[in-house]
């Protein structure tokens, strides 16, 4: 790059005058407010007038929910807002400078050089058709940083010191040859290239595994911390972000609710929503007593319910297998072995996703089965529901092996046992309404006339508090909290002794999360159901599980209670697992 | 890689054997005795009628000539026409043109394509876009004969800037015209699918992730968005040349060209069979080539097929 | 964690209540009339202008085609060659062709044969294409491969040379037929090659919808194998397939235009049609004059085809809201 246009771009760069870096703030926001057009006239806000100040060197964490605003007001700040989102209103102050009101190729300039951005989803942020090493030099050529020989050891230096082994050969390799935490490491690499002021993480592990989300997040905090690097962090997560920054900001509703230093707002909550989340937040909830006191009695009242279910039961003579015994699933070394394709041609791999898995759920228990992903923790499930076919062991429920069950036999265990999935938006079918889609367990069993199952459809709703006004909505008019309580309810339709919770409030929000477990743990009581809970948050396990297997690489490497795993974890990796609940060393108020 | 490229290949086979298959049972089912056909009005000899037929193996049962046929064309044998020249000198005389007419028209229609699809992905909902998408629009609406006539009425014959027909000595400057007409309803095709491509790319997370290491709007362009939107584009280039060889019968009909299409379109008009399906079955290997190349250019453009 | 001291703009802040009320945590809007997502897209097709233009224009044409007779006192099929090429007069208001045919009657009428071939060759390549492509997606295994093979091969034989070559063969082997016989030889023979690409696109949407949980719910209720594809996963497949159709209509019906073209379209002497039309005007295009008596019929073609297209583009735009502008 010639010398003139590095002039050109450092007096773009440079801060406005009288901006003294000792004293100022790096980022101010002023009072911003965000909108999406949807027409010529019509705007929809999405931030309301948020403040927010970010000194150098210093990290500062937005908080909250999604549609919450955070991520709509980083992206306000680098000026890439998606579709038709418009600044309508406020200042947003980079170095004494309103990056707001500046001109396009003065925001170019500043992107990567003063501000870096590591975004959210490591699968889709990178080109999938250039190398990685490409994609880093691409950074540090724009910005005026190295080119060409320079530029590609600098990629390497910039990918070890992102803390990926083997830097050199990996450089020279796709996105899709990289894992996850791989590819986040590439985008930090990328984010840091050219050592930016101001880094916006938002949300930078939350699609990934917890531990590996623990390992990036320390090596971030190291990087930016040596590099002085003030750090945007954007979140949903309130003890992740308690523990990772000084100065918290929580968002509700497109407007800052509270904010102030970390802990002090963690320990005195003082606005309403703030209270809320810190008393709902998983990994700060799994920690308190009051939890597992309140478990006690569920599991009390669901095994005494369980019990007279089951005594009702065995005089109808329909039931298949024995509902009186103790464990209503014993899994014995269930084994499930796919054959991949190998790169050659008729090559086959076997790949082990369950190797040798027993366990048993008791009766008007919980059994949680954790671990990250590709543990096979859902083929465990799937088998579980007789979905996917063992490659060896046996499932029984009441007593029978359930792959020898056929037609009728086969469709009362259907009844008997029931999932709820993990994604609220695939879960249910669009084109079915509320109603249809509880109705049709039910018809399908020929159970009761029409309008008997309209009855039995309100009463469904009632159970999982919606209003039985929604009985002619669509999937797509519900949010994802609402869409899992349909679920849910679709599940119990038959009267099922089991239900299997695959994820199944892993993909929502904070509190409707707490709430949906509130759900499952009151109907459980009412119910006596027992559950399979498939997670891989350990730290809502202690919320609704009464027994807990932990899953690594297809293995069942720990099982014991809840209170057993959590206090005295046998296993390294039970014990990385709980180390990696963010917020867990935060010593709260109360 | 290589195990790619003979997978690819071996899977071609069953394709070129069942459409040829077809082909041949459709003109087998064809009733009329095609020798009768030949001498016309004229009372036929029964001994000379059984050597020709055995000469064209007509005596055999359907599934061995079908055989022979196929033994044959491996060694680029295609028999002879019913007037006794081999099929193979037509072919070979008629292909050149219509294989430069129809890789004329691939590029015209790429070039163009391209690059009007992109500038209108770009600035979606501007004066451009929206007047490149009323021409696609007409493009595919008229019937391409009626654009051929008009065109060559004012080209060849108003304005006089070229021949009006191509004829027996034809040449690459004498086959832009019909390149041009041929090309024109895919080049509204390639415009449509650019731009939707482009569009759709413009708002993907990882251009975004781009814009945000302060790469320029043309390098985003350059690197991020055209190369990703060029992969379903490549798809459709590479099925197109088939449908151009068989497009070229209309095309070869208005301005006269001696190539594939016409030879196609008089030999099924006389009922010339071996003609017919060998013409065919050249299209067919076309078309399955043309997919194969294609196949192994989006392996080239997309890291990601190359090792699955 | 170390005592921070507070900075200028960090000072601890609480938003008064009453600016954020308190919303109840997932609460249900029931407010709004409820929406299927085939509801939303009929919504947002109704504020579509390009979903208007094309419905009025396919009214019109739907009218037109149904009462020719309404629009014209003329007999189409009616020609004298005493009147070839006259200028308009009282009762043929744009001339006569030059087998002395009523160019506007004669446009009218053609309607009729040009859309039946369009919704016919639609109809048979949709049907064969969801039942193949639903079967070989949602089966897999060998009756995939089989299906999957058989499109290929005829995915590879150009249509329109195919199409000749069944017609030619058709015209031999039944030279006399009437309307409906004609248009239905020209269906068959462009629907025999076309039902591929349907199958393909139906296939691959297919895959996708059966990998969504909702389809594992339906099987643990105990629904059977058909019951989960004819009730869940067909119905979530349809919205592309049904776009291509509607676009693949109007294609068909410039394809019978050039087989009319080539001489191997519906036969001048039993159907009165735009293709034929076209095809006879030819020569008068080659010479320069009476460029009218092809536009006429042309532009007819041309519009009809367009109103599917732009009804294509339309309902494309209503089901997947991601195409539109952003």
């Amino acid at each position: 790059m010639s010398t003139r246009s590095e002039a050109r771009a450092a007096k773009k760069n440079a801060p406005a005058p009288g901006y003294d870096p000792a004293v100022d703030p790096l980022l101010e926001i002023k009072d911003l407010q965000v909108g999406f057009r949807t027409s010529k006239k019509d705007v929809v806000p999405a931030v309301r007038g948020a403040s927010l100040t970010v000194y150098p060197g210093q990290t500062v964490a937005i908080v909250g929910e999604s549609g919450s605003g955070k991520s709509t007001t980083a992206h306000a700040v680098i000026d890439l807002l998606p579709g038709r989102g418009e600044v309508t209103g406020g200042e947003i102050l980079f170095q004494g400078r309103d990056v707001s009101k500046a001109r396009k190729d003065d925001i170019v300039a500043m992107r990567g050089s003063s501000i870096g951005l590591v975004p959210q989803d490591p699968m889709s942020n990178l080109n999938p058709l250039w190398k990685v090493g490409f994609q880093i030099k691409e950074a540090l050529e724009a910005n005026g940083v190295a080119k060409g020989k320079e530029a590609d050891r600098r990629v390497v230096e910039l990918l070890e010191e992102a803390g990926l082994p083997d830097a050199e050969r990996r450089a020279q390799q796709y996105p899709h040859e990289f894992s996850g935490g791989m590819r986040q490491r590439a985008l930090i690499a990328m984010g840091l290239a050219a050592r930016p002021k101001l880094l916006i993480a938002d949300e930078p592990t939350s699609a990934l595994d917890v531990t590996v989300q623990k390992q990036i997040l320390d090596h971030l905090e190291m990087l930016t911390g040596e590099l002085g690097v003030a750090v945007l962090l954007i979140t949903h997560d309130l003890g992740l972000a308690a523990e990772r920054a000084d100065h918290l900001v929580v968002m509700y509703k497109g407007k800052v609710v509270e904010s102030g230093p970390a802990l002090d707002i963690l320990q005195h909550p003082e606005h309403p929503y703030t209270q809320r989340l810190v008393s709902k937040a998983p990994s700060l909830a799994s920690q308190r007593l009051s939890a597992r006191v309140e478990r006690e009695e569920v599991k009390a009242q669901a095994v005494q319910t369980a019990g007279e279910i089951a005594a009702e039961l065995e005089a109808e003579p329909e039931v298949v297998g024995d509902v009186t015994r103790d464990d209503v699933i014993t899994v014995q070394n269930l084994t499930k072995v796919f054959k991949l394709r190998g790169k050659r041609p008729g090559q086959k791999i076997d790949f082990t996703a369950v190797d040798d898995v027993s366990f048993s759920l008791r009766r008007g228990t919980t059994t949680a089965i954790v671990g990250e992903s590709g543990s096979g923790k859902s083929t465990v499930a799937r088998m579980v529901l007789d979905l996917l076919e063992p490659t060896s062991g046996t499932v029984l429920f009441d007593g029978v092996d359930v792959r020898t069950l056929k037609g009728k036999d086969q469709l009362r265990l259907r009844r008997q046992m029931q999932p709820v999935f993990q994604n609220p938006y695939a879960s249910l079918d669009p084109l079915y309404s509320v109603y249809q889609s509880i109705e049709e367990p039910l018809r399908t069993h020929g159970i009761g006339s029409k309008k008997e199952r309209e009855a039995r459809v309100r009463d469904l709703l009632d159970k999982v508090s919606l209003p039985t006004s929604v009985m002619p909505r669509f999937p797509s008019e519900l949010s994802g909290g609402q869409r899992q309580r349909v679920a849910i309810a679709r599940a119990l339709a038959l009267q099922p002794e089991v239900v299997i919770c695959d994820e199944a409030v892993s993909a929502l929000d904070v509190l409707v999360q707490a709430q949906i477990l509130e759900l499952l743990n009151e109907l459980q009581a009412e119910l006596g159901l027992s559950y399979l809970f498939i997670t891989h948050d350990l730290a809502v396990v202690r919320q609704i599980a009464d027994d807990v297997i932990v899953m690594e690489k297809g293995k069942a490497v720990e099982q014991a209670s809840v209170d057993e795993v959590f206090s005295n974890p046998t296993q390294a990796y039970t014990r990385k697992l709980l180390d990696a609940i963010p917020g867990g060393s935060i010593e709260l108020g109360r | 890689m290589w195990w790619y490229v003979g997978k690819r290949l071996l899977q071609t086979i069953p394709v070129i054997l069942g459409a040829t298959f077809i082909i041949y049972a459709l003109v087998f089912l064809r009733p009329g005795d095609p020798i009768a056909g030949l001498f016309g009005e004229k009372p036929v000899n029964e001994g000379v009628k059984e050597q020709i037929e055995a000469q064209y193996n007509l005596d055999k049962p359907f599934l061995v000539q079908w055989l022979l046929f196929l033994k044959g064309a491996v060694t680029l044998d295609f028999g002879n026409s019913y007037t006794g020249r081999p099929v193979i000198d037509l072919v070979s005389q008629a292909f050149p043109v219509t294989i430069t007419l129809a890789l004329m028209a691939l590029a015209i229609e790429m070039v163009l394509g391209i690059v009007a699809g992109t500038i209108a992905g770009l600035r979606r909902g501007g004066l451009f876009d929206s007047t490149m998408l009323v021409t696609s629009l007409i493009v595919i609406a008229v019937p391409i004969f009626v654009f051929g006539f008009v065109l060559q009425l004012i080209f060849g014959v108003k304005l006089g800037w070229v021949d009006p027909t191509v004829g027996g000595d034809w040449s690459v400057s004498k086959l832009i015209l019909p390149a041009f007409v041929l090309g024109l309803v895919s080049f509204a095709y390639v415009l449509r699918l650019t731009r939707t491509s482009v569009a759709e790319n413009l708002s993907t997370d990882h251009v975004r992730t781009a814009r945000a290491k302060g790469l320029t709007q043309r390098q985003v362009v350059k690197n991020h968005v055209l190369r990703n939107s060029l992969i379903p584009v490549v798809t459709f280039l590479g099925v197109d040349l088939g449908a151009l060889m068989a497009g070229a019968v209309v095309t070869e009909s208005i301005f006269n060209i001696p190539g594939v299409g016409n030879l196609a379109y008089n030999a099924i008009k006389r009922g010339e069979n071996p003609t017919v399906v060998s013409v065919v079955t050249i299209m067919v290997l076309v078309y399955v080539l043309a997919s194969l190349l294609v196949d192994l250019l989006y392996a080239w453009l997309d890291p990601r097929i190359r090792y699955a | 964690m170390p005592e921070i001291a507070i900075r200028p703009g960090q000072e601890r802040f609480v938003a008064p209540l009453e600016e954020t009320p308190l919303q109840d945590v997932d609460s249900v809007d029931l407010s709004a009339a409820p929406e299927s997502q085939w509801k939303e897209a009929w919504k947002r097709l109704r504020k579509s202008p390009l979903f208007w233009i094309s419905g009025t224009l396919l009214v019109i044409i739907a009218i037109v085609v149904a009462f020719p007779g309404l629009f014209t006192s003329a007999d189409p099929s009616y020609e004298n060659l005493s009147d070839s090429l006259a200028p308009a007069r009282e009762g043929h208001p744009l001339g006569f062709t030059q087998q002395g045919g009523d160019v506007w009657a004669r446009t009218l009428y053609g309607a009729r044969a040009s859309v039946a071939v369009g919704v016919f060759a639609t109809l048979f390549v949709t049907v064969v294409g969801v039942v193949t492509g639903a079967i070989a997606g949602f089966f897999g295994g060998w009756v995939d491969s089989l299906i999957s093979r058989l499109s290929d091969i005829f995915f590879s034989i150009p249509l329109l040379l195919a199409a000749i070559v069944v017609i030619s063969i058709i015209n031999n082997i039944w030279p006399e037929r009437q309307f409906w016989g004609s248009v239905f030889v020209v269906v068959g023979a462009l629907a025999l090659f076309a039902w591929p690409q349907i199958t393909r696109q139906m296939r691959g949407a297919v895959l996708s919808v059966k990998s969504l949980e909702f389809v594992d719910a339906a099987t643990a209720i105990g629904a059977s194998r058909w019951k989960n594809l004819v009730r869940h996963i067909v119905p979530n497949a349809m919205a592309p397939v049904i776009v291509t159709a509607t676009i693949t209509l109007g294609v068909f019906i410039v394809a019978e235009a050039t087989l009319s073209f080539l001489g191997l379209g519906l036969p001048r002497s039993s159907v009165v049609s735009w293709g034929n039309d076209i095809a006879a005007a030819q020569v008068l295009v080659r010479s320069g004059q009476h460029l009218e008596v092809m536009f006429v019929p042309a532009t007819a073609l041309a519009i009809t085809v367009l109103a599917f297209i732009l009804l294509g583009d339309a309902v494309r735009e209503a089901f997947d809201p991601k195409a539109r502008k952003k």
